[in-house]
């Protein structure tokens, strides 16, 4: 695979109840990351957003948010999955050679409507759905007790990562203010009550309101436009089957599938060594830990084991992760702008020392049954 | 033909500034949904009415589905319409559970008394439905425990003829 | 960068207006089975990377590929969701090109599926909630909303296209027997297409002019219907497309282009506000599409069109937007006959979507008609053989074409 650049990124920062129209927020995004490359508008030769139908309340929504996300009279298109999706798509128009600059961007505001119904949309209307037992809520509790029962990892050990997140996004000025705390403790999240036992409230990502926007140019534009690009040498996307019963969810065979084949593209072999810091897009605190095994970062059942603060052997969401906050269609594209910043060391007080090596990954689905997974290396 | 209709609701706020928060059509957007299931699932939602479990079987691999299927996404078969089909006792194994307040339903989210929904492999199948087990105290719940079903008294036809599932 | 990318085939399933017989993904499976079945020695174990999309409102699921993974053969392998309203199922034609092209490794082969099963659900009420968020902004502006209601119909789609229509009308001086004339074709075109639902082998113009009025000046026997029905299509490298069939079709160009928002815009800016007939990301889509495909003289060019039109007028529009014919022109040449199946430039042998239209497949079913006619293997088959062919789509709110180029030959420009 050839290698691509990123020469230009934006996130808003995460509100629980953003003071912001959706367009005002789409425009700040979009905007943002062209004045940080540089660029024009007119520079733009394709633009794929990222937002989906049921969260903003509005058939065909992207058709309204083509001037302010730079789309007027560009090719343009939309993606609707995690943000990370989207990039995806970006970076295949470029790889085509069609394209010079893709601006990605995604978001929604969660703020604006009850997350968890417009969530049960995504279920078999002909079977699961009337009754409601499987959801997002429920699938996180079955994902975290398959885990723990296969492995007999405990409770604690799992809010541990919660602990390690909340921490980290206390030092991420962009991280949702309720998910910043620096002083939370095990207990704290033990007894933070039941969101779907085993899995507690704090040990669950937050939906929120952001929009986040990223820029991609080929190898010879991207030189041109900055002298720190960040490269993507590798991309994997994976689906798993949709019926929990079907899957084994100790595990996340569709991660592992995607790391391999990102893997492979960046010719990575060992990746618990060769990967410097990992932004993974955890929707509750087991996730973390199922998907660094299974990306190959520890045995399986031994997540717990890998040293995953900021200043460890391979840090693991410096910046919070998406239990700092976790804005529908941008979390994803967040931790893909969360890992650049490690890359060019531009992530101020969540820094990781001489990270030259990333991955960053989206999901979306009932326990993250669609995975995406890139490669990121510095300049 | 029988189907199932789902209200959806979507709520369409749009925000203004921090005082003033417009709700078009006050709140709501209403569409009506009716999903045609399609023969195998009708089939098994006749079976349901008369309190029987039907299942259907791959050709290839001998996986039995509960619900019935049209493909089997391990040997991306076919299975025949009216070939395979395997009749199932209305006994279980707990696979996997899990407790929650929250209710979510097509029209909102809520929370209320905590409530258990359980993963139970039905007995000759090798998936796992998804209801709620009934009349158990947390303690009592163990992997691998065996269930059976609980019927509605009326059945309809529909997913709701499973109540639930009680400890054998 | 980027790899010449061919389609080996492509398929259908069959379209009604309610197919009660199956669900969702099951008529998706349909359709990859028809088209699985037109490439053979193709099995879907052998395909590498899936692309899927719909409009999710319509029928009332949120991300239904997720759903219908095991239906699609797509368990375990990487897959991808476009959604764009309208032009859907072009914009998932054109994101299957792009993931053959983007050459990631281990893609080659990948299967493109676009749906819709609108008899689920209320394609109105989806279609207004278009509109609705402008329509509470006017609301604020202190127009009560019980005055403003009526403007939902601005939202769906016959109350654009009316208004559209008109401004085209007055442009070119047209009666409302030029529009029908285009019925007429399309329908006659639709009985000898297997998989089309409005089949009307008899239909004449005064039949057309005898309905009622939806909106002046669109009659009911004008109007598209809703469908069931899903279409798939298999796009795969230069050197595979040669072993999998006799004639691969190569994609030569693409593109998907929107301006401005238009209609219900907040300030009445914009040229769509201003001309909906005017249609700037149409020119633009076929600029791109055939520089890509070094196409200098589409009317001499392209040998045969599949356009989206629910409408008859903007079968006429489209055409002269996409070049094909001289602004103002279309009307005659379909009295002319040019564009009847034996003419010089066949337009919409399968009917088009003035005969069948699941919204979400509508878009991929032009690139895949015209795909088909350069293979030889359509059902409404022209007598001319089909070296270059486009397929159109139209959706946003007025706003977005996708257009895909498409030929015997490899000719994409790098
Ligand atoms: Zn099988």
């Amino acid at each position: 695979m050839q290698k691509v650049g990123i020469v230009g990124y934006y996130q808003v920062k995460l509100y629980s109840d953003a003071n912001y129209g959706r367009y005002e927020m789409i425009f700040e995004a979009s905007r943002g990351a062209l004045d940080k490359a540089g660029l024009k508008k007119k520079d733009i030769s394709t633009v794929i957003s990222c937002t989906n139908d049921y969260y903003d309340g509005r058939t065909i929504s992207n058709c309204f948010t083509v001037e302010v996300g730079g789309g007027y009279m560009a090719d343009e298109s939309k993606v609707e999955m995690d943000g990370a999706h989207a990039v995806l798509y970006g970076l295949m128009r470029v790889l085509s050679g069609n394209h010079n600059l893709a601006a990605i961007w995604g978001g929604s505001m969660a703020s604006c409507y009850p997350y968890h119904t417009v969530r049960l949309y995504e279920t078999d209307p002909t079977w699961e759905r009337s009754l409601a037992y499987v959801n997002d809520v429920t699938s996180a509790g079955f994902q975290m007790r398959a885990y723990m029962e296969k492995y007999g990892v405990t409770a604690e050990e799992i809010a541990k990562v919660a602990v390690k997140n909340k921490k980290n996004a206390a030092k991420n000025p962009l991280a949702l203010k309720e998910a910043q705390l620096p002083n939370i403790t095990v207990k704290d999240v033990l007894d933070s009550g039941i969101y779907a036992d085993p899995v507690t409230e704090l040990m669950v990502a937050p939906p929120c309101d952001c929009v986040a926007a990223l820029l991609l140019a080929p190898e010879k534009q991207a030189l041109k436009i900055t002298d720190k690009p960040v490269w993507i040498t590798g991309v994997g996307y994976n689906q798993d089957p949709y019926y929990l019963g079907d899957r084994d969810l100790s595990g996340c065979k569709s991660m592992n599938l995607a790391g391999k084949m990102a893997y492979n593209a960046a010719g990575i072999n060992d990746p618990s060594s060769e990967i410097d810091v990992a932004e993974l897009f955890e929707a509750n605190a087991h996730e973390e830990l199922i998907f660094a095994e299974e990306l190959g970062f520890a045995k399986k059942g031994k997540g717990i084991e890998i040293n995953s603060a900021i200043n460890g052997d391979l840090p693991i969401n410096p910046s919070g992760g998406a239990l700092g906050g976790n804005p529908p269609c941008a979390t994803g594209l967040i931790r893909i702008i969360e890992a650049v910043k490690q890359l060019t060391g531009e992530a101020g007080d969540y820094q990781v020392k001489g990270a030259k090596r990333a991955v960053a990954s989206g999901q979306v689905g009932m326990c993250a049954q669609n995975n995406i997974i890139y490669v990121l290396e510095a300049n | 033909m029988i189907f199932i209709i789902i209200l959806i609701i979507i709520k369409n706020e749009i925000k203004m500034s921090e005082e003033k928060v417009i709700v078009a059509n006050k709140g709501l957007v209403r569409a009506d949904f009716a999903f045609w299931v399609g023969q195998y699932l009708d089939k098994f939602y006749d079976g349901l009415e008369n309190k029987k479990i039907m299942g259907n079987k791959c050709p290839k691999c001998g996986d039995v589905f509960v619900p019935p299927r049209k493909i089997c996404g391990k040997c991306n078969v076919v299975i025949p319409l009216d070939e395979n089909w395997v009749d199932l006792p209305e006994t279980g194994t707990l696979m996997n559970f899990t407790i929650t307040p929250y209710r979510i339903n097509d029209r909102t989210s809520r929370k209320a008394k905590d409530w258990t929904i359980g993963m139970i492999q039905i007995d000759g199948s090798n998936t796992s439905v998804v209801y709620r087990l009934l009349n158990m105290e947390p303690e009592d719940i163990k992997i691998g425990m065996k269930v059976k079903i609980e019927w509605n008294e009326k059945t309809k036809g529909d997913p709701s003829d499973i109540k639930g599932f009680l400890k054998v | 960068m980027g790899r010449q990318v061919a389609i080996a085939s492509a398929g259908f399933s069959e379209h009604a207006s309610k197919r009660s017989d199956v669900s969702m993904p099951e008529l998706v499976s349909e359709a990859i089975e028809d088209c699985l079945k037109n490439a053979p020695g193709v099995e879907i174990g052998d395909i590498d990377a899936f692309v899927n999309g719909n409009m999710p409102a319509f029928e009332g699921s949120n991300i239904p590929e997720l759903w219908m993974t095991d239906w699609m053969g797509a368990r375990n392998k990487p897959l991808l969701r476009v959604t764009t309203g309208g032009t859907t199922g072009g914009t998932v034609a054109i994101s299957g090109y792009y993931t053959v092209a983007a050459g990631l490794p281990g893609i080659d082969t990948v299967l493109a599926v676009a749906f819709e099963q609108q008899s689920q659900g209320d394609t109105s009420v989806g279609l207004a909630s278009v509109a609705y968020g402008e329509i509470s902004i006017l609301n604020t502006l202190g127009i009560p909303y019980e005055q403003i209601s009526r403007l939902l119909s601005a939202g769906a789609a016959i109350g654009v296209a009316a208004y559209q229509a008109t401004t085209y009308m007055n442009k070119t001086k047209i009666k409302e027997e030029d529009l029908a004339r285009v019925v007429v074709q399309n329908r006659r075109n639709a009985a000898k297409t297997w998989w089309a639902h409005l089949k009307m082998p008899n239909l004449t113009i005064e039949e057309v002019l005898d309905t009622p009025y939806v909106q002046y000046p669109l009659r009911y026997g004008m109007v598209c219907p809703a469908s069931d029905g899903a279409c798939a299509m298999l796009f795969t490298t230069e050197e595979k497309a040669k072993d999998i069939c006799d004639i691969p079709v190569y994609v030569n160009g693409v593109a998907s282009v929107a301006n401005e928002t238009a209609v219900l815009g907040y300030d009445g800016s914009g040229s769509c506000q201003i001309d909906p007939s005017m249609q700037l990301g149409a020119i633009r889509s076929a600029e791109l599409t055939y520089s890509q495909a070094g196409i200098s003289f589409p009317r001499k060019e392209i040998d045969y069109a599949e356009v989206y039109s629910p409408f008859p007028n903007q079968e006429l529009m489209w055409v002269e937007k996409l070049g094909l014919f001289e602004e103002a022109t279309a009307p005659e040449m379909y009295e002319a006959g040019v564009t009847a199946v034996n003419g010089e430039l066949p337009v919409n042998c399968s009917g088009g979507v003035n005969a069948t239209n699941a919204i979400g497949a509508s878009a991929m079913e032009r690139p895949a008609e015209a795909a088909l006619q350069i293979m030889g293997k359509a059902s409404n088959q022209v007598p001319k053989t089909v070296h270059t062919s486009i397929g159109s789509g139209w959706g946003g709110s007025l706003n977005l074409i996708t257009l895909m180029a498409m030929s015997d030959q490899p000719r994409r420009k790098f």
